[in-house]
């Protein structure tokens, strides 16, 4: 199966202010972002265009600032290109350019501060950021260590699926089966179930998920 | 902790059976006959041909997967109802690194598998460079696990396991997907291993060098013993 890592920001090693930046506080940030590039609009369609116009440019003086450079900003965006184009055309037909730009801004302004967050967070200590959020409702039942690595486990799959679609699209390609929606469709359903199983497996493998105390419960 | 220096897997009648596919038949299926047999060498080989139920043998030893009939121990703790136990004393490193290894890159598989070990943030990291470096991986610590080759991949699985000092190593085919000076460089390192190993394998040459020798037919053991008579009489069941 080939590699697509890259289209989850992986974390960069360094040592910027991001880097050493506390966790919550990024966290909090991010989430700073999604309300000014979100909310803003609601005040006034040209306020939300200016004010999301100027939390993307602070996106991305943190982007740079993070030593994440040009290349790893324009991966991020090329993924999203058709969709932001797409999204972009239909308000501007139907709201005009200032909504079309704040929309298009407000997911570019988002996605990038997100991938600054996990650029510069290695992947334990986002665990151990979202074990501690879930922490105060482990008295309902969550656990916390198994919400985390299940959060991680989905970051994880996201390469392999896609990569699942390439393989699988090649494949059909080679039989002259690009058009046949089953032939494209079918077999990563198949290998995507195989893989759960598979990666399951091992975690049970390797006691990840397990319960400490569980052997007491048992028959 | 340090591994200990001799364990003892106990399988009683231990049998694997699944229920039919197809409802208009009524007997499940054999997937493992009823064995019985202690395993006690510090290397052990297990041999056969493709669906004979060697992977469903090794299963059994660390509790992947359970028996329909009879019991399975190891070091006196039983599979059914102390699985976790069994399953943190029992390493198991599988065919396919890619399907283990589950963390973006190979520093931080190892600090999840050590997570279990209560240490701190630090202490984790740590360790999990000293695991890279003990392995010669180091120069891996932050690569995407896509990116590492077949070989890369599969010491980054067996340093993940390893990571929390078991005191069985169970490895099903783990030299399958690698070419031969990974090969070369993986047995190497189960050389030099002071645990307990216990590994499938189609390489014969590699078999005749252990302890000891299960050969498994159509799930059933058919040999148990010398490795050179365990092999000739694997080579006899292959024509």
């Amino acid at each position: 199966m080939r590699g697509h890592a890259h289209l989850v920001a992986g974390y960069v090693p360094g040592s910027s202010p991001l880097h050493r930046m506390r966790l919550g506080l990024k966290a909090t940030l991010l989430f700073a972002v999604a309300v000014l590039a979100l909310g803003s609009p609601i005040i006034s369609t040209r306020v939300g265009a200016v004010v999301t116009t100027l939390t993307l440019l602070a996106v991305m003086v943190a982007h740079f600032v993070a030593g994440l450079g040009w290349h790893r900003m324009w991966r991020a965006i090329r993924l999203m290109l058709i969709f932001l184009i797409l999204i972009a055309g239909y308000q501007w037909w139907q709201h005009g350019p200032w909504v079309a730009w704040q929309v298009m801004a407000a997911i570019v302004a988002t996605v990038l501060a997100s991938n600054v967050l996990t650029s510069t967070t290695p992947v334990d200590e986002l665990l151990d950021g979202l074990a501690a959020v879930v922490k105060p409702l482990e008295r309902f039942g969550a656990d916390p260590e198994r919400f985390s690595l299940t959060v991680a486990l989905m970051l994880r799959s996201i390469p392999f699926v896609i990569g699942a679609f390439g393989d699988v699209r090649d494949a059909a390609r080679a039989r002259g089966l690009e058009r046949n929606l089953l032939a494209r469709s079918l077999p990563v359903v198949i290998a995507t179930v195989g893989y759960a199983r598979a990666t399951g497996e091992a975690l049970a493998a390797r006691g990840l998920g397990d319960p400490e105390d569980d052997d007491a419960s048992r028959p | 902790m340090s591994p200990a220096p001799s364990c003892r897997i106990e399988l009683a009648q231990a049998s694997v059976s699944i229920p039919p596919s197809d409802p208009r038949i009524k007997e499940s299926k054999t997937i493992l006959a009823p064995l019985s047999l202690t395993l006690t060498q510090q290397r052990i080989a297990v041999i056969g041909a493709n669906g004979s139920g060697k992977s469903t043998f090794l299963r059994l030893i660390n509790g992947l997967v359970l028996p329909t009939t009879g019991t399975v121990e190891v070091n006196g703790r039983s599979t059914h109802r102390e699985a976790a136990a069994v399953r943190r004393s029992v390493g198991f490193v599988f065919t396919d690194p890619l399907s283990q290894l589950v963390m973006p890159t190979p520093q931080e598989d190892i600090e999840l598998s050590l997570r279990r070990a209560k240490l701190s943030k630090k202490e984790r990291r740590e360790q999990a460079l000293a695991i890279l470096h003990e392995y010669r991986l180091e120069h891996l610590a932050q690569s995407s696990i896509y990116e590492l080759s077949g070989g890369e991949r599969q010491l980054t699985a067996l340093a993940t396991v390893l990571a929390v000092v078991p005191d069985i190593l169970v490895l099903d085919e783990p030299s399958t997907l690698l070419d031969l000076r990974n090969t070369r460089l993986l047995m190497e390192r189960l050389a030099a291993l002071p645990q307990q190993i216990i590994l499938s394998t189609h390489d014969l040459a590699l078999a005749a060098t252990f302890e000891r020798v299960l050969v498994m037919d159509q799930g059933a053991l058919v040999f148990d013993g010398d490795p050179h008579q365990g092999v000739a009489a694997y080579r006899e069941l292959a024509g």
